[in-house]
This record gives C-alpha cells, structure tokens and sequence, in this order.
C-alpha cells in the first residue's frame, strides 16, 4: 500500500517522464549524427585548411591547399570526367528509364517478372557489377575475345584500355546498374496520373505522341526532379564503380573526385590536399541538394 | 496510365520488354553459368554458353581456400549487426517523431536525411583518424558502429514512413485504457509497425552489405568482409575464371535472393520516400 502523497509523486513522475521520454530517445540518434556528420564535417574543413601530410597536422596554411589542388592537372581530369560522367549518365538513365517504364506501363505479359529483373542490378554491390564488367570490357577475356572466336575476326573493343574512351565504359556500366531503378521511380508517376485526362485528350483526337509529349511528360515533371537530383547525387559519390572497373585508369585517365580524395589522402599521403578537394565535392552537391529538399519540404508542409 | 494496345503492338512490345530483361540479366546470369563450368570449358574456344560438365568444385575450392570463409563471415556479422544496432537505435527515434510530433519534427528529419546525400568522403578522414586513435581499425566492431552510422539518418527516416501509416487513434485508445508507455510500445506499436521494421531491416542490410567505400577505407585484412574481397581481385586473364565467377556469385548470393522480395524496399529507401 502506498500513501496518497507516495503515489502522487510516482504518478508526477511517470507524466514527467512520459514528456521527457520522446525527446531522450531521439537524443541518440541526433547526437551521432550530429556529431559524426557535422562534427566531422568541419573537422575536414579544419583539415583543408592544415598543412596534414600523411598524419594531421595542426599548422595553419590557410588557402594554400586549395590553390595546390587548383593547381594540380589530375585534379582538372577528375573534374572534367565527372562532368562527361554525370550529364552522360543522369542523361541516359533517364531517358532508358522513362522507355523502360513506358514499356512496362503497356500491360505487357509478365511485368511482374520483368520488373524486378529491371531493378536486379540495383540491388547488387558497384564492386562485385563493376567486377563483372570488367572481365566483360577486357579485350583478352570478354566481348572481344568472344566476339572473335565467333569468327567476328575484325572485331575490336578495348575502350577500357584506351585513355580517351576508358571513361564511357564506366557510364555504361553505371547505367546498366540504374536504369531499372530510373525505370521504377517513372513507372510510379506513371501509375499516378488520372487516366481521365488521358482519355479525355484521346478523344479529343491527341496523337499518342502528342498524348506523351503535351500531357504525359509535363506529369511527370516531379519524377524527373528526383531522378535528377537522386541521380547527380549517386554520380558525385561514385566511387566503388571506378574502383571495380578500372581502378582510376589506364593512367589517370578515369579519376573522379571521389578516387582522387582517397589516392591523395591515403596513397600519396597529402592529406590536406585530400580534404580541400572533399569540402569542395560537398559544396557541390550541396548547392544541388539544398534548394531540391527545401522545396520538397515546404510542398509536404 | 496503361491504355488499350492492338495485339501486334502488344506482341511486339512484350518481345522487346523481354529482350531488355535478357541483356540487363545478362551479366549476371553469364557469372552464374560460368561459376559451374570447368576452368577448361569456361575459356573453352568457341564459348559454350552451357558447358556438358557442371561442376559444383569451384564453390567447394573457394570456400576451402583458408580466408573465404572469414571474409563471408566478416559481411554477415558487419551487415547484421550494423543494421539490428541502428534499428535499436531509430526504432524509439522514429516512434518518438511519428507520434510525439513537434513543431521541429519535419525540420529535423529533413536535417537527418539530408546528411545521407553528403558525399562520404566529407567525413572520411576524421573517421578514419578517430579509428586508428581509438583502435577501431580494421575490427569488426568499428564497422559495425561505422555503417550503422552512416545508414542511421536513412533507417530513421524509413521508419518514420512506416510508422506514420499507422493510425495514432490505435495508440491512442490504448493510452486511455491505461496502457504504460511501455505496453503501448511492445504490444500495440511493434505489432502493427513489424512489415515496417522488416522492410527497413531487409534494405539495410542490403545496403550494408554492399557497401565498399568504408568497408575499403576502414580495413586492410583481419575485419574486411567480402566488398574487400572483391575488390582486390585483380583481372583473372582466364586462368581462374570459373573460381573467381564462383567467389563473386557466392559474394552477391544473400543479395540476389533478399534482392527479388526487396525492390519495393529498396526503392522506397533509396528515393528517401518519394516512390512507394
């Protein structure tokens, strides 16, 4: 048994504590990435601006990093293949996929099969895919081997040996892995739109072109904002693909961003060279990032 | 928006949707059939696309090659154990912002997943530093934390969907029937929020799985799972061909059946919620 004055202070407790609680269990979570985040985040930030070779250092350089890394011709390729990576693959992925959904939005036999052999590669690792496209592209083993045991004699393929085109075959093989996944974010607005418009266009005499063009298409502006944005994200990041398929080569010639903060940081040990050029990476995709989630936030408001 | 097609159209459409399949399938299905052929009919001259002698040898000679098991066990403890801590850790995070909303709740969330888009290498060096201060590197331990935090802000945000599906009223009901926190948490909430969980279980351990960027830059040997692995295959110039087709299919093995019942998870978790 328990005095009135007992239970009163347990109860006191207990609604405190049914407060307090939503909040201390969030704590965690917002803690860690707080801290793990954006913590480390500035220290990065902190970092770019050191003289850190292969341990960090504390010294003050100032901008002297960045005016290195501006400096350095490998640093000019990583960009410039990011730049033919990116519009190539955001570019491709979206139209294979926006033909993939259309396809499958047909009421075509077996498109619960289909679906999921479309968004297979998705679900598999950059490195073991990039593995296998490897063995593919190399002239000694894969296509070109084949092709020519076939009695393709002439054949030849061996972009992935060759400085200029080395880059093309990690867009292939970038949208080999995401078009489905493309496919699947159309084939949902597909799904969305009110099959009264279409209707009401198709009696109206609309070509089925113009059916596509006019009304379809101008639908699904808001699929193509996240293709977009998901899609340049996913091209800024890459890294495990490079690092599969070709491993920054032939030479430098395959470089991202991504593989050049991590050969400048760990292999050639400038560790500050290696953090300039991730805050610069992070500005990038923030510049992209920030006005795509602020209006996505205000829309769901 | 599937509108009536002539049945040749139809045809010709399915035909064309199937050859698609086929050569996005192709790659993969390529390794599998190799993974069971003889080295000598893997490489045979013209290739065979099914060899006369299937051989389950290349998988019993991977597995017994000393460090295949280590490197399988290392993706089994790291993806597992990274994604049951951080659902131990969102599971209260994502009940507390779908049921105690406050006026900053959709803030936060936003500021959560928003750190999922940062290009891992913006917190790379530090992690990497706190790691060998700490002797985290190269452990099994120190992944585990380092892909649970990194997928955290994404598993917070799936339950987060999934838990708003479900009805506060249900929640409610049983507060006024006198249920504790406690009780409403494990016998009405976890009930109803189990496809949720599972969901965000299945598409997390997937995405640990594959995971290589920190799985690379973290471990050099003793803790690295089988992302590592593979990525240090060199080209196999057609001697190992077969085995190496063995190593990778049993690599990517858990994936291509989690793989098939998970799409719809990983698309829901990969869009951050846009397609569901």
């Amino acid at each position: 048994m328990t005095t009135t004055a007992g239970r009163h202070a347990e109860t006191d407790f207990r609604t405190r504590l049914q407060d307090w609680l939503p909040k201390i269990v969030l704590a965690p979570s917002v803690a860690s990435v707080m801290i793990f985040v954006y913590g480390f985040i500035l220290y990065t930030l902190y970092l770019s601006f050191t003289n850190s070779k292969m341990l960090p250092s504390y010294d003050w350089v100032g901008l002297e990093n960045y005016i290195k890394l501006w400096n350095l011709p490998v640093w000019y390729t990583a960009l410039a293949n990011l730049a033919i990576f990116a519009s190539l693959y955001i570019v491709i992925c979206t139209v294979i996929g926006l033909l993939l959904a259309v396809f499958l939005d047909q009421k075509i036999r077996g498109e619960g099969l289909l679906r999921p052999i479309y968004l297979y590669p998705m679900a598999l690792s950059f490195i073991v895919t990039g593995t296998a496209w490897k063995w593919f592209l190399d002239p000694g083993i894969g296509l070109e081997k084949t092709m020519r045991l076939w009695g393709w004699e002439s054949f030849s393929f061996t972009w992935i040996k060759d400085n200029d085109m080395a880059i093309y075959t990690i867009v292939i093989a970038a949208v080999w892995q995401t078009s489905g996944f493309v496919m699947a974010m159309f084939l949902a607005g597909l799904r969305g739109i009110d099959n009264d418009i279409l209707k009401a266009a198709q009696i109206d005499g609309a070509s089925n072109w113009q059916l596509y063009r006019r009304i379809v298409i101008p639908l699904l502006r808001p699929a193509f904002l996240s293709a977009f944005v998901i899609l340049s994200h996913l091209a800024i990041k890459s890294y495990d693909l490079v690092i599969a398929l070709t491993g920054g080569g032939p030479g430098t010639s395959t470089q991202l961003p991504a593989t050049f903060m991590y050969s400048y940081t760990f292999t050639r040990k400038s560790m500050g060279i290696g953090a300039a050029s991730a805050v610069i990476m992070l500005m990038t995709i923030a510049a992209i990032m920030i006005p795509y989630l602020y209006a996505e936030l205000k829309e769901k408001k | 928006m599937a509108r009536a097609l002539s049945p040749r159209r139809r045809l010709l459409t399915t035909i064309a949707a199937w050859f698609v399949a086929l050569l996005i399938f192709f790659p993969v299905l390529w390794m599998l059939i190799t993974s069971f052929k003889t080295e000598a009919s893997a490489v045979a001259s013209p290739p065979e696309l099914f060899s006369a002698d299937w051989t389950f040898e290349n998988y019993t000679e991977v597995w017994a090659r000393s460090d295949y098991p280590r490197f399988f066990w290392n993706s089994v403890v790291i993806s597992i154990g990274s994604t049951l801590l951080g659902l131990a850790i969102a599971i209260p995070a994502a009940w507390s912002m779908a049921f105690v909303p406050t006026k900053r709740t959709k803030d936060l969330l936003m500021w959560m997943l928003s750190t999922k888009m940062m290009p891992a290498v913006a917190v790379m060096i530090p992690l990497y530093l706190v790691f060998q201060r700490v002797g985290l590197f190269d452990t099994k331990i120190g992944l585990v934390l380092a892909l649970m935090l990194m997928n955290l802000p994404i598993i917070v945000w799936m339950l987060y969907t999934y838990f708003r599906e479900i009805p506060g009223e249900i929640l409610e009901a049983a507060r006024m029937d006198g249920a504790s926190l406690w009780n409403e948490i494990v016998y009405v909430l976890t009930p109803m929020a189990v496809p949720g969980i599972a969901s965000t279980l299945l598409l997390n351990v997937i995405l640990a799985w594959n995971e290589a960027f920190w799985t690379i830059t973290l471990t050099t040997t003793k803790a690295a799972p089988l992302s590592a692995f593979i990525a240090s295959f060199s080209a196999p110039q057609g001697l190992f061909y077969a085995k190496l087709s063995a190593a990778s299919t049993m690599a990517i093995a858990p994936i291509l059946i989690l793989g098939w019942f998970s799409q719809k998870q990983l698309v829901r978790g990969l869009t951050f919620g846009a397609v569901k």
